[in-house]
């Protein structure tokens, strides 16, 4: 197997969605979830591009991305929106906390 | 001509279902004279296809596209052969007799609205399943049947017991109803298509394991839906329904839906090794401990209970014996003595107030309408000869001394006696002796009341005429099962000179001894006090019932820890699933 | 420019930030490791011959979340917590790391397919071949609007609570 340019991104690409998902299983800070959510967002974004690259359809490649981009950007943005009003209300982030909220 | 009839029998009831749901319970007047009329209309449709009955299949509605492979659902086909029509005779028209019969015995309740609307989507539903020759359309109906059941045991919702009586008898037979679809959905995998004619004729096409899970599969179907070993349970529970409800679903007709399975299906399963034996098996053990159950029971609806259970042991013995024709016959006659039975004890009840055997006695000098007709169905149950009981019961030991192991026919034998002996104890409790309570005031049956029962008692002494009839339409609609037609008259003095007929008439003749003479028989009741502990603890069946519902609650709570809310152990659980499917996908490509 | 030495730095650069942002303890200097991320994502979109999608990325992520972040932190307070975690360390990264594992496995080599066309520009991509997406996008960037807004509304009345803030069902 050799070294080539898209291998070595295609290491990136799941090397990166390897570290988010491990964040996903141990941080419990509600910002820093969405930060690691942020995360797997570029590495999907990455994964489509390699894939439009690989295939030859360079185009499709790129207009999936850009879509994904726009949508997860809402996605992040939305999310620090709740944190905020979520610590405002109740104080805390923690989301093992949360979990354990009544009403 | 037979299309519209039998579309008729299915959807006339459905219709008035939602009439009577329509009207709400502002017009009981209009709700039971509805009812009444609807059922009656639907019972002249199933009477009209007698002519009809054929093997041939008509296809009513074929959901196939224009290309000729058949769809995924089949289509939706009928065949008006002999059992199927007999069953659906026996369900709309003892249906009407049963909806007549409420319109005195649900004068006053709440409610009315819900009780016939289910009543009528039971009996369409019921002539579906018994006409229907697709697979699939059956387990429909099937299932049909089983909610309508469930939700008219639960009728009275506010008493727990018949809430708890209805879920019993909804989980019990719903376990059955997947050896049904199980079945159903390897025969239509193997055969490609879910026509149960195609499968009679080609059921050697499946490999002998796949027939043999097929069989097998059927048989519990049934026995869950018949009430038979082990699965006898829910009935007697099922009686905290109304009477009328109890006469027609759980005498009559749901429970004759298990029976039905067996004797279609008989042709292609009769060739599976060991089958015929656990049919006969199942058949005896049923017979037999039901009927000392029903000996020592004190509520008048449960010895009913039991004796039906029993009864249909008889049926399911008969049929494991190859005695099919003698199965059918036996449905007859006990749907119609059953039925007497049911709604006389309903008339009995309706007016004592109470369903303990203990707190009756003596009815008879005041009631002596019902005290008649109970004694006919009583006589029936027993296998007193001239009564259509008798005929048909002396039909099912006979093909048994000829085609089973010759145990099993003693123990039938010995079941026939007991039969007798809590026919009478079940009949000496309720109109003789002295009255528990001399200070209540009882009344006779009503008009509405004996519009329902005189037509039973009738067809007790009656129905058995038509087993000519009935065996010359099977032999003609049912090339598989190979039923040899004679004329009612052949069948007379085949039973007659039969010798098992006459020992099968002495051991019933000691078995009403024996409840005459029990004050001078004390002895042999203390001998037999063990025996009476065990009956009156369904042989353990109900603690087995208790233990399952025990263990399964038991390991909910236990798997409810797994559901931790946390959101790290969610995308946990989400990470190691995504692992195994990664693997599952990476090993099959 | 097309060397793997380049792609190797980038790659092993942006394992090193992503790492540094979950480990961190302060939440600013997380957010900046994100920005980092981004910047080596824009880095290696572009080597790839998306510069379109390059270019949107460095302005969005290191720059539109990045500040959206900043802002949330700023309004939040540095609070630093951060508790250990319910899940055993091992047992995540074992799951993790057999997640990459099977993936790796399975994906490489990767051998690309020869004679692509030329890129079209971004623009007529979208506005032509996938009108469907533009338009849905549109929709979503209105209600993500929408939805902000009516969040920080209520914050923007809320805020001089902060310092009274009942703490109720904890």
């Amino acid at each position: 197997m050799t070294l080539s340019p898209v291998n070595i991104i295609l290491i990136g690409v799941f090397g990166l969605l390897g570290i988010g998902l491990y964040g996903l299983l141990t941080i419990r800070n509600l910002i820093k979830i969405v930060m690691v959510l942020q995360l797997l967002v570029k590495a999907a974004i990455i994964g489509l591009v390699l894939a439009g690259k690989v295939s030859g359809q360079i185009d499709l490649g790129q207009s999936t991305a850009a879509t994904v981009l726009v949508a997860d950007t809402m996605v992040a943005v939305v999310g620090l929106a709740l944190a905020v009003q979520i610590r405002l209300r109740w104080g805390t982030l923690d989301i093992t906390a949360l979990s354990k909220l009544k009403g | 001509m037979v299309n519209p009839l039998i579309l008729t029998t299915i959807f006339l009831p459905w219709l008035g279902a939602v009439a009577i749901w329509a009207i709400h319970d502002r017009n009981p007047r209009l709700q039971h004279a509805l009812a009444v009329g609807f059922s009656l209309l639907a019972g002249l449709a199933a009477l009209a296809i007698l002519p009809f009955i054929s093997s041939q299949e008509t296809a009513v509605f074929s959901l196939t596209t224009q290309s000729a492979s058949p769809s995924t659902w089949g289509s939706l086909t009928f065949v008006p052969d002999a059992m199927g029509v007999l069953l659906t005779v026996i369900a709309t028209v003892i249906g009407s007799f049963a909806i007549i019969f409420s319109v005195e015995y649900m004068h006053g309740e709440a409610q009315l609205g819900r009780y016939y609307a289910l009543i009528l989507i039971f009996i369409g539903a019921m002539s579906g399943l018994a006409l229907t020759g697709s697979l699939l359309f059956l387990f429909f109906f099937w299932e049909i049947t089983a909610l309508c059941s469930y939700a008219l045991i639960s009728f009275y919702n506010d008493d727990p017991k018949a809430v708890a009586g209805g879920i019993k008898a909804l989980v019990i037979t719903q376990l059955g109803g997947v050896g049904l679809l199980g079945g159903a959905l390897v025969i239509a995998a193997n055969l490609g298509s879910y026509d149960i004619p195609n499968f009679l004729a080609n059921s050697q096409a499946l490999s002998p394991a796949l027939l043999a899970f097929v069989a097998f599969a059927f048989l519990i179907a049934s026995a869950a839906k018949s009430a038979q070993v082990p699965f006898q349970t829910w009935l007697p529970d099922a009686m905290e329904a109304p009477t009328p409800v109890s006469a027609l679903i759980h005498a009559a007709t749901m429970v004759n839906a298990g029976i039905y399975l067996l004797f279609r299906f008989y042709p292609a399963f009769a060739s599976v090794p060991g089958w015929k034996t656990a049919v006969v098996v199942v058949g005896l053990l049923t017979a037999f401990l039901a009927a000392l159950m029903a000996a020592v029971a004190g509520d008048l609806k449960r010895v009913l209970a039991y004796s039906t259970v029993s009864q249909l042991g008889f049926m399911v013995y008969a049929i494991g014996v190859g005695g099919v024709f003698a199965a059918q016959f036996h449905l007859f006659s006990h749907a119609v003595f059953k039925a007497l039975l049911f709604l006389a004890a309903g008339a009995v009840i309706h007016s004592v107030g109470t369903r303990q055997m203990d707190r009756m006695g003596g009815l008879g000098k005041e009631m002596p309408f019902v005290r008649n007709v109970f004694i006919i169905g009583a006589l029936a149950l027993a296998g007193i000869p001239i009564l259509n009981g008798f005929w048909s019961k002396e039909l099912v030991l006979e093909s048994g001394l000829e085609g089973g192991p010759q145990w099993a026919y003693l123990f039938m034998l010995a079941t026939a006696g007991i039969t007798a002996f809590y026919s009478m104890r079940m009949v000496w409790m309720v109109f003789y002796g002295e009255p528990a309570d001399p200070s209540r005031h009882v009344h006779d049956a009503k008009v509405a009341m004996r519009v329902a029962l005189i037509p039973l008692a009738f067809g007790a002494f009656t129905t058995w005429l038509l087993a000519g009839p009935l065996s010359n339409a099977s032999a003609l609609s049912l090339p598989f099962h190979e039923i040899h037609a004679m004329s009612t008259l052949e069948f007379a003095i085949e039973i007659l000179i039969a010798p098992s007929t006459w020992i099968t008439v002495s051991i019933v003749a000691i078995g009403l001894l024996i409840y005459l003479l029990r004050g001078k028989l004390t002895w042999l009741s203390s001998r037999l006090a063990w025996l009476k502990f065990a009956a009156q603890n369904s042989f353990g069946f109900e603690k087995i019932n208790q233990f399952i519902v025990a263990v399964i609650q038991r390991s909910a709570s236990l798997l409810r820890k797994t559901q931790t809310g946390q959101l790290n152990w969610n995308l946990a659980a989400l990470v190691g699933c995504l692992v195994i499917i990664l693997m599952i996908v990476i090993w099959s490509v | 420019m097309n060397q793997p030495i380049y792609y190797l730095l980038l790659v092993i650069g942006s394992f090193f930030c992503a790492y540094r942002m979950m480990t961190s303890k302060n939440i600013l200097s997380a957010a900046l490791y994100l920005a980092c991320v981004s910047a080596m994502t824009s880095a290696i979109l572009y080597m790839l011959g998306a510069t379109q999608v390059a270019v949107m990325e460095l302005s969005v992520g290191a720059g539109l979340v990045t500040v959206l972040m900043v802002y949330a932190i700023s309004v939040v307070g540095k609070d630093a917590s951060d508790p250990a975690p319910i899940i055993p360390r091992g047992f995540a990264a074992l799951l993790c790391l057999g997640t990459i594992g099977i993936l790796l496995w399975a994906c490489l080599p990767l051998i690309p397919v020869s004679g692509s066309r030329t890129a079209q520009p971004l623009i007529i991509t979208l506005w032509q071949g996938r009108v469907l997406d533009v338009w849905i996008q549109v929709v979503l960037l209105f209600a993500g609007v929408m939805g902000i807004l009516g969040l920080l509304a209520e914050q923007a009345i809320r805020k001089p609570d902060l310092n009274h803030t009942t703490q109720t069902g904890k």
